[in-house]
């Protein structure tokens, strides 16, 4: 896991485009113990911060405003940077979270979020994440 | 091109424009008149010329065999030829007739099918008459047909050219019509995506409410308001869901209630989730589907029930098994059940005159729905239940 050099605090970015659910996850991320280095609304801005930034979780959007989605800004990120990339997705998504599943991902966490789904699916995500950069440097 | 014109003008119906002068189809027996007319010519001829039979097949000529010099290679191809014209013309008209008879109503012009059918049998029969004549030399009747045959071809040739604009006004409706009917597919379209659209930015904003409560709910550290927030929250999402449950299906009007529930009853044990023993979701749901009218108090109703179990039932960590039920009776009676294993609700509990938020929301809404709704003891736990008539047809 990539560590700050300002503070232990892993970083997280988020990419959701209706502001208030942004500030809820920014705020529950701070209570999980994550600085959130930045909420964006469109995959362009998501991209650029993610591969410039290298954050330690990136929580994406499925659904987005402008021409790219969620799931196509993931696989950007994907080619460019290894970042642990959890998905925010609704029930009813189901067309959109088959394709989202056919890239390279590290969670899906089902809106409304409640605060254990959260926790869990974020640590399995920055686990899986590190055992894949640790086979990476061996 | 004046198609704005022609769409007002009227719509595509072949008997309005069919043509009068080899009559319009609405009548079936005209065909009949026709040959029965045709017979009584014929007859009447035969009756005012009583020779005419004998002058018509007088065969005092030579046969047309001495002047092919009976040459037996150019005689059968004449005949072979001749044989097989009249036979195609034959197939031909027989195909015509088939058509007209099985389509009249439908074709348009069909009488100019029949005029073709009857040229062309024309035709075949001067072919006919060739083969017979190398033999027999029936001259006269040969040229019979083929006055006949000129009669049949004159008239098809000069009725025709009366018909085109005709036809170019078909066309052209034919094409008008062609792009309502992708307008109208596209506009039915259009509408869908609207209407998906709606739902969308519905269920948006019901969960950007549902961020507004959380938010709300973290400046305060009183454990009870902040169950009044969570409360909220979830009423909230349960209609949320509803719009999430109709922008995701193929039909806009209806929701699978029976997926709705699952959805719902997943995310309320989800949010309630705590530490020590975990309580159990156990559902038993036949596919009933609802109109958004329907579903959203059904679902309000729901969400207080599967709350209240959790809430109440298994009190200090207490775990257990909560079993939810749909089902839909002939289509139209529906019991929707929420069975806990908890503790059960006290002896006492009057629902008309509860002062829990929760158990009023549920009477009310029953109201509303014209349901009925009970609650009972078990052994153990609690068994709610609320039974309510869906109309198939509404939406």
């Amino acid at each position: 896991m990539q560590v700050d050099a300002m503070s232990a605090e892993p970083r997280a970015l988020i990419v959701e485009d209706e502001t208030l659910i942004a500030e809820e996850l920014r705020e529950r991320l701070s209570r999980l113990g994550f600085s959130v280095i930045a909420a964006v609304d469109s995959a362009e801005e998501g991209v650029a911060i993610a591969t410039s930034e290298r954050p330690d979780l990136v929580l994406m959007d499925i659904r987005l405003k402008g021409e790219k989605d969620g799931v196509q800004a993931a696989a950007e990120i994907r080619q460019k940077v290894d970042v642990p990339i959890v998905y925010l997705t609704a029930h009813s998504d189901r067309l959109t979270v088959e394709r989202a599943k056919q890239t390279e991902h590290d969670g899906f966490i089902l809106k409304p979020f409640h605060r254990r789904e959260l926790q869990s699916t974020i640590e399995v995500a920055m686990q899986r994440h590190a055992i894949r950069a640790k086979t990476k440097t061996q | 091109m004046g198609s704005v014109r022609l769409l007002e003008w009227r719509p595509m119906t072949t008997p309005a424009i069919s043509p009068d002068f080899f009559g319009p189809s609405r009548s079936a027996k005209r065909p009949l008149y026709f040959v029965a007319a045709v017979a009584l010519v014929v007859v009447s001829a035969f009756l005012v010329w009583p020779s005419l039979g004998k002058d018509l097949l007088a065969t005092n000529f030579l046969p047309h065999l001495y002047c092919y010099l009976r040459s037996p290679g150019l005689i059968w191809t004449h005949v072979v030829a001749d044989m097989l014209i009249g036979i195609a013309y034959l197939a031909i008209s027989v195909t015509l007739g088939y058509l007209v008879y099985k389509a009249r109503r439908d074709i348009p012009f069909h009488w100019m099918f029949l005029a073709f059918g009857l040229f062309i049998i024309a035709c075949g029969g001067t072919h006919f008459m060739e083969v017979i004549t190398i033999w027999i030399p029936v001259y006269v009747l040969s040229a019979a047909v083929k006055v006949f045959t000129v009669v049949a071809s004159l008239t098809t040739a000069a009725v025709l050219p009366f018909t085109v604009p005709r036809i170019l006004t078909l066309v052209q409706q034919a094409k008008v019509s062609e792009k309502v009917t992708a307008e109208l597919r596209a506009s039915e379209e259009r509408k869908a995506a609207l209407l998906r659209e709606v739902h969308h930015r519905v269920k948006n904003n019901l969960a950007v409410i549902c961020s507004l409560f959380y938010l709300q709910s973290t400046h305060t550290e009183d454990e009870k308001t902040i169950q009044i927030f969570r409360d909220m929250e979830k009423r909230v999402h349960s209609m949320a869901l509803v719009h999430e449950s109709l922008y995701g299906s193929d039909n806009l009007a209806r929701i699978d209630f029976a997926q709705y529930a699952q959805s719902l009853a997943e995310d309320i044990l989800a949010s309630h989730r705590k530490p020590g023993a975990p309580v159990q979701l156990k559902m038993d749901l036949e596919p009933v589907t609802m109109g958004v009218d329907l579903a959203l108090p059904c679902g309000l109703i729901l969400n207080e029930l599967i709350s209240n179990a959790l809430k109440h039932g298994f009190p200090n960590g207490a775990g257990g098994e909560i079993q939810l039920s749909l089902r839909g009776v002939a289509d139209r009676e529906c019991t929707l059940s929420v069975v806990d294993s908890g503790v059960g609700v006290p002896p006492d509990l009057d629902v008309s005159g509860t002062k829990s938020l929760g158990l009023r929301l549920v009477r009310l809404l029953t109201q509303q729905i014209r349901g009925t709704f009970t609650v009972a003891k078990s052994d153990p736990g609690t068994v709610a239940s609320l039974q309510f008539m869906v109309d198939q047809n509404a939406s």
